[in-house]
């Protein structure tokens, strides 16, 4: 697929801790077709915000990509030098954070943020700068006015699409929204989310939306990614994989969530925690936690993503009984047993 | 309070050949004929009337006196503090970027150390070595004997004064500079871990930006509140370093007034301190709900 | 922490046990470690100052042929550090000095850590008007200038070392008694207190049994600061001529040094040493405190 604006392969994160090495991506592969909403799912310390960061190449100092490749637009942006990096930051590659609260400086006037890296980093000069505040301000549905104010001076779904609409300023082709909507209740959730599928369409922008509600996924995203325990275990189209899973983690996923919807229906969780990354368990490393496992999932090596149809991959090495999985896990006590 | 001083406070007044009958007579011109008690109340009812009464030594209001001498403490302390916060706040945010280097590693109990110094040790270092080692600046007070000035405004932007104001204020400076530097690395520290600073560097922006107008500006609130304090702190440490260099403001005048058993001029002198104190303490308050517009814009 | 108050349910030892459980000394931290062996340096010297001083450090001192031994350079006349201009001897003072600072260092804390606790216990547990007097007496603390304060009292009080240890003990307990406050407030709701009081337990036992053993750690930092601060305050007022004249304290001799035009006519052997021990045992108070405050603020260390 040569529209892909950004293709990962085999990427691999780790952080130091004390002396040893935790990786907590290891081996992800996926990509971002041009113009779409790519969902990157999984229960939290999955990886999956470490790979959004990864991205940006602005980590914690304790992290350390050990290897894989990052294809933005035919670069690799893991290889790049730092000054090449960040020319491509935020013209570029944007970021929306989870919390806007903590992510924008309480001290300078929205006006003064916006500005900030429309002269420092779109080149605008002033007057143009003033017209590209109010004109993103009206793009996120905020009245310009408001630009005046300071970070504390707005609510929680307000300062989301202030964080938008930073994202947008320059233009760039690629958002990695970090859980967007996570902090927020449901109703102020879809309508920030509509804001996000709205521009992204009108503005052909691609958006990676990394999040740990499936549900959230299943409302915008056109393309899905669920991450277990720093490997990508199952992606393809979102409604092929949500309508027919082949991985149990995923299907446990979408039991465990409300629909944005409705909410309506029991909620069933998946019984125990994700694995200890310093030694994770050997084979699939859902297998301690899936009620559909058996002895060979635990033997030593990687499972390997599998397609399983038009681009669906799958990490599961009972992908041939998928459909009579699906059916056991749709039953409460199938995942009950496993507590 | 001061009344309780064991010497006779006329003791420096009253000349030994004096008779007993003007002795009493001076004592009665003082009020001090009259109980304890009664000279306090006469003391509180004149204080909040604005009357702080005459100096036994000078024969002076002791307002007036007071008055006089607080330029003199003021100027000494604000120069010395800003030179202490400018230097501790970029060395403060400095170490903070380089930390765990080694520069951060030997500041840290180099900077403990000037915290641990007695200040007017530290004065008399500076003057046995840059006044009378070296004879590159004067051993005291504000200005050189002989030099006349027509007013206040002549004499403080004299270079004279200055020359006389370099190595007080530099000992009080070097002696408040932990405070701010200390404070700046541990707000520093904090503030970089947050999101919005992360923010910026995926926002591209430049390390200057990143560091200074975000990490710093915010690490920068606390310690500008500090200041306040820092000053009315200062104020009182000051009793030391004025003494040291024969400095002629509030804090050696406390001390000369205690030594002779001047209590009004004690009192007033210890009064006016108190009140420095606490206004600063006031304005701190004040300082930071101006500065932090999350208080200022609620 | 949590490991502390689960210990609380345990077996108890003794309370001189218990305490000395609970002050576990900052032995991982390089900084407090040298600042213990400097203390130590400085508690065998005040032991053992009878040993060491080669003089009585307040006699006036002739040499051989019957001339004052006055202002002698270090070496010179067998004088370690030499004498002052009254012919007494450096060294004797220096090491004399250090049971002036020790004493006046170790009491000062003892008294700070001790009233301040005991007020931000009362505070903290029993709440209500008791409360609201401390913590105004507190605010009043608060609003007094330290140094010009302890000056004034030395000045209707017999000069004496102890005024300064008095003024300390009714000033700087604010600070103490505050933070003690806010621990107590914190700890005061937790289950096991809950439990203490089902059980029938007194206030004062919960106070003393509870309570007051996890606030140890807390008033012992504070008293490690004021030890310093208690030296420091000495020095300055014995500088400005409001100590002890019969007491040989580090302060009295920079005093001395001071009023005796040591600093003009090049005595730096005079005034420089009695600085640097004032400086050893007060910045080896503040690095003890540095491994105490990451003992009980894991926080800061990061």
């Amino acid at each position: 697929m040569s529209n892909d604006i950004l293709r990962v392969t085999g990427l691999k994160i780790s952080y130091a801790v004390g002396d040893s090495k935790v990786r907590a991506v290891d081996d992800a592969t996926f990509s971002i077709p041009a113009g779409s909403i790519v969902g990157l799912v999984g229960e939290s310390g999955c990886g999956k915000t470490t790979v959004a960061r990864g991205l940006t190449r602005v980590m914690a100092k304790s992290a350390s990509i050990d290897g894989g490749e990052a294809l933005f637009d035919g670069h690799d942006l893991l290889g790049m030098s730092e000054p090449q990096i960040n020319q491509l930051r935020w013209r570029e590659i944007a970021f929306i954070p989870q919390s806007a609260m903590n992510s924008l400086d309480p001290v300078y006037r929205i006006e003064k943020q916006l500005n900030e890296v429309l002269l420092q980093r779109g080149g605008y000069n002033r007057r143009q700068a003033r017209q590209r505040t109010e004109e993103l301000f009206d793009m996120v549905g905020i009245d310009p006015q408001r630009l005046r104010d300071f970070p504390h001076q707005f609510s929680g779904g307000m300062r989301q699409r202030v964080a938008i609409a930073l994202a947008l300023a320059l233009n760039p082709k690629l958002i990695i929204a970090d859980e967007p909507v996570t902090a927020l209740d449901v109703i102020v959730q879809r309508q920030i989310l509509d804001t996000l599928k709205e521009l992204q369409e009108k503005l052909g922008i691609s958006v990676i939306l990394v999040t740990h509600d499936i549900s959230v996924v299943a409302y915008v995203c056109d393309r899905i990614v669920v991450m277990y325990a720093g490997r990508v275990v199952e992606s393809g189209d979102t409604e092929t994989v949500l309508t027919a899973p082949y991985h149990p983690y995923t299907m446990g996923l979408y039991n465990a969530f409300p629909d944005l919807q409705s909410s309506e229906g029991l909620l069933t969780p998946i019984e125990g925690h994700p694995p200890d990354l310093r030694s994770p368990p050997p084979g699939c490393r859902f297998a301690p936690r899936c009620p559909f496992a058996q002895g060979r999932c635990s033997e030593r090596g990687e499972v390997p993503l599998v397609d399983v149809g038009h681009g669906h991959m799958s990490a599961c090495l009972r992908y041939g009984e998928a459909a009579s999985l699906r059916t056991d896990a749709s039953k409460a006590e199938t995942w009950a047993a496993m507590a | 309070m001061f009344r309780l001083m064991p010497t006779n406070p006329l003791a420096a007044y009253i000349d030994p050949t004096f008779t007993e009958e003007q002795q009493l007579a001076l004592m009665a011109k003082f009020g001090l004929d009259r109980p304890l008690w009664e000279q306090y109340f006469i003391y509180l009812k004149n204080l909040l009337q604005g009357e702080l009464g005459d100096s036994f030594f000078y024969r002076q209001p002791v307002g007036e006196r007071v008055l006089e001498l607080l330029p003199n403490t003021l100027i000494l302390t604000f120069s010395s503090l800003i030179i202490a916060y400018a230097f501790g706040i970029i060395v403060g945010a400095w170490l903070a970027w380089k930390r765990d280097s080694i520069a951060e590693r030997t500041a840290i109990p180099l900077v403990l150390t000037t915290r641990a110094m007695p200040e007017f040790w530290l004065g008399m270092l500076l003057l046995a070595v840059f006044s009378f080692s070296l004879g590159w600046f004067p051993a005291g007070g504000t200005r050189s004997p002989g030099s006349e000035y027509s007013g206040y405004f002549d004499l403080y932007t004299s270079r004279d004064f200055l020359v006389h104001l370099v190595l007080p204020a530099a000992t009080l400076a070097i002696y408040s500079q932990g405070l701010p530097l200390l404070l700046m690395r541990s707000n520093m520290l904090e503030v970089m871990n947050e999101d919005f600073v992360t923010m910026a560097r995926i926002k591209g922006l430049s390390n200057w930006t990143v560091v200074v107008r975000h990490a710093a500006r915010n690490a920068l609130l606390p310690v500008m509140t500090s200041f306040a304090i820092a000053v009315g702190y200062q104020i009182q440490g000051n009793v030391v370093v004025e003494t040291v260099f024969s400095w002629p403001g509030l804090g050696r005048e406390l001390v000369n007034a205690v030594s002779a058993s001047d209590y009004p001029l004690a009192q007033g002198a210890f009064l006016m301190i108190a009140v420095v104190v606490v206004l600063m303490n006031l304005l701190a308050d004040l300082l930071y709900n101006l500065l932090d517009p999350r208080v200022s814009h609620a | 922490m949590h490991s502390d108050i689960a210990g609380e349910t345990r077996a108890e030892p003794g309370f001189v046990g218990r305490f000395l459980a609970r002050i576990h000394l900052p032995l991982d931290d390089p900084f407090a470690v040298v600042g213990l062996i400097i203390y130590a340096i400085f508690i065998a010297m005040a032991i053992f100052a009878d040993q060491l001083a080669t003089h009585d450090p307040l006699e006036i001192l002739f040499t051989s042929d019957y001339q004052l031994a006055a202002d002698r350079r270090p070496g010179q006349d067998g004088f370690i550090l030499g004498t002052t201009s009254l012919g007494r001897d450096i060294y004797s003072q220096l090491i004399y000095g250090s049971r002036s600072a020790l004493l006046i260092g170790i009491t000062a804390a003892f008294m700070v850590a001790v009233i301040g606790t005991v007020v931000g216990l009362l505070a903290g547990y029993f709440r209500g008007w008791i409360d609201i007097v401390l913590m105004r007496a507190a605010d009043i603390a608060f609003g007094i200038p330290f140094l010009p304060f302890v000056i004034v009292l030395s000045a209707f009080l017999e000069p004496s070392i102890w005024n300064v240890v008095f003024a300390m003990a009714m000033i700087l307990w604010r600070d103490t008694g505050r933070v003690i406050r806010s621990q107590v407030l914190t700890l005061r709701t937790r289950a096991y207190i809950d439990a203490a009081r089902v059980a029938g337990s007194s206030d004062l036992k919960i106070v003393f049994r509870h309570i007051a053993p996890n606030i140890l750690p807390l008033s012992f930092l504070y008293g490690t600061i004021a030890i310093g601060w208690a030296i420091l305050t000495e020095a300055a007022i014995s500088f400005l001529g409001f100590g002890d004249p019969e007491t040989i304290s580090w302060g009295y001799m920079l005093q001395d040094a001071y009023a005796s035009q040591a600093l003009s006519t090049g005595g730096y052997y005079w005034f420089v040493p009695p600085g640097i021990c004032i400086v050893l045992v007060v910045v080896a108070g503040f690095f003890i405190s540095r491994g105490y405050e990451e003992i009980l603020f894991p926080k800061l260390k990061e």
